[in-house]
């Protein structure tokens, strides 16, 4: 299903933006999350379903990591639109691995243009020194709307590579039964990604023992539902 | 100075909006500072000038929490606080703000939402649940924020004792073991969900994925990620399944 109309395409384009200008900019408020972007992408293109699905994986995916400061970190948003509408009209089960691979190549390369993005942040401010040496509140401003400005022209770039990507590649998506165990793989990596992250994270102490509790639990109605 | 709190709070959201490796957060608080300096320009321009140039120069925190730092740093100057002890307590802030938010909202309020979530679309409540998620973690982050600005200004350079007295680091091991323990009940949801979704072929592999990757990322350390472990081992299985096929 390669999007027909120029409002879904503006739709997911728009989507994609403000996905990955949420990561950092504004307003964090957990929609660059893989769960949230796909949810979004897939009721732009009519299957919420879909989108739940292949953002699930990626979520699984990116709840080990934390985006710390400095550090480098994935930016999975942009790329989860492009892997939600590469799965559309797709029997789920042989093109949830492809889309996943594509969703994560993509957050990858998310995660390098957020460098170059810095680094750019970074030269306006050498550029704009006396300004802010004067205390310029409107050097300030400039500074600040320059950097929001180069991150939605990212996020929307990277959006329009990740939906030019998965138009082209969409409608040659393999169809065979082997491509069933790609989608395994790609699941069990997902929740071995989580499963790590959570583990890291509560270390040795009474966090440990709330996952050990919290997993008993989720075992436990895994079986009665 | 309370004239411009609005326009400062909203600043707040987009304190990281121009984050670089030379001031990190720095120009961004000192974007959201310039509101509530505007009273100090009548009052004392000289002081007024030099407090604008102290609020844009380097700074890092959780962004949700930079509305602590930025109260405290304006009401210090309102306080005509030396500049030098103005420059120390800001460089004061960084890593007990950074850590407290870090530990709070990334590593306890945000995966404990996603958990939440994962859970709720599990059970088939499907976007709604995440709608629900996000109202409830967006309503914490701004009730957060309102009261770090307010506890900010409200302190000035007491600041540091008034953050060790608050909620916030007593609330930060319960926010972790809400979020180890949504995480650990949604795990298993999940996979239960995806091998009902999946043809009973691809069970096996699914659930033998798990181990194998666990151990290789943990064998091969952090240089390797587990994302980029993930993209390797499924870009091999769709070669593979490509030859195959």
């Amino acid at each position: 299903m390669i999007p027909s109309s120029a409002g879904t395409v503006a739709g997911l384009l728009l989507w994609g933006t403000v996905v990955g200008v949420d990561l950092v900019s504004f307003p964090q408020g957990l929609l660059s999350r893989p769960l949230v972007a796909g949810a979004g992408a897939g009721l732009i293109l009519g299957d919420a379903a879909l989108g739940l699905q292949v953002g699930l994986v990626l979520e699984l995916f990116a709840l080990d990591v934390l985006p710390v400061g400095a550090a480098r970190y994935p930016d999975y948003g942009p790329g989860v639109v492009g892997a939600v509408l590469l799965a559309s009209g797709h029997d789920m089960e042989h093109s949830l691995g492809l889309a996943t691979l594509f969703g994560l190549g993509f957050s990858m390369l998310g995660g390098w243009s957020l460098q170059l993005l810095r680094q750019a942040n970074g030269r306006t401010i050498q550029r704009y020194a006396a300004g802010l040496a004067a205390g310029d509140a409107a050097t300030v401003a400039a500074i600040q709307y320059r950097g929001l400005a180069r991150d939605s022209l990212r996020s929307l770039l990277l959006t329009a590579g990740a939906i030019g990507a998965a138009a082209f590649l969409q409608p040659r998506l393999p169809e065979s039964e082997r491509f069933v165990l790609v989608s395994a793989v790609a699941i069990g990596s997902g929740v071995a990604a989580a499963l790590g992250g959570a583990l890291r994270n509560a270390g040795h102490g009474a966090r440990l023992r709330w996952l050990g509790a919290g997993a008993g639990v989720g075992l436990l109605l895994a079986v009665l539902w | 100075m309370t004239s411009g709190l609005l326009r400062a709070f909203f600043r707040l959201w987009a304190v990281q909006g121009s984050w670089n490796y030379e001031r990190m957060t720095g120009v961004g608080l000192g974007f959201a500072a310039e509101p509530l300096l505007e009273d100090l320009k009548s009052a004392d321009p000289t002081r007024h000038a030099e407090a604008a140039v102290r609020s844009a120069e380097y700074f890092n925190s959780h962004p949700y929490l930079a509305g602590v730092a930025l109260g405290a740093l304006v009401r210090a100057e309102y306080d005509q606080v030396p500049g030098a002890q103005i420059a120390r307590l800001r460089s004061a802030l960084t890593s007990p703000l950074g850590a407290l938010g870090d530990q709070f909202f990334w590593a306890g309020l945000a995966p404990a939402t996603i958990a939440a979530a994962i859970v709720g679309v599990v059970a088939g409540k499907g976007v709604w649940a995440l709608l629900v998620a996000l109202l409830l973690y967006n309503a914490v982050r701004i009730g957060t924020g309102i009261w770090a600005l307010r506890t900010g200004l409200a302190s000035g350079t007491r600041v540091g004792a008034t953050l060790g007295k608050s909620w916030l680091p007593r609330t930060v091991p319960l926010v972790g073991y809400l979020a180890a323990a949504l995480v650990g009940v949604a795990l298993p949801l999940a996979v239960d969900w995806f091998l009902d979704r999946q043809s009973p072929n691809g069970h096996l592999l699914l659930i033998g994925t798990i181990p194998v990757v666990l151990v290789a990322v943990w064998i091969l350390g952090p240089r390797v990620t587990s994302a980029r472990f993930g993209l390797a081992a499924i870009g091999f299985a769709a070669l593979i399944a490509w030859g195959l096929s």
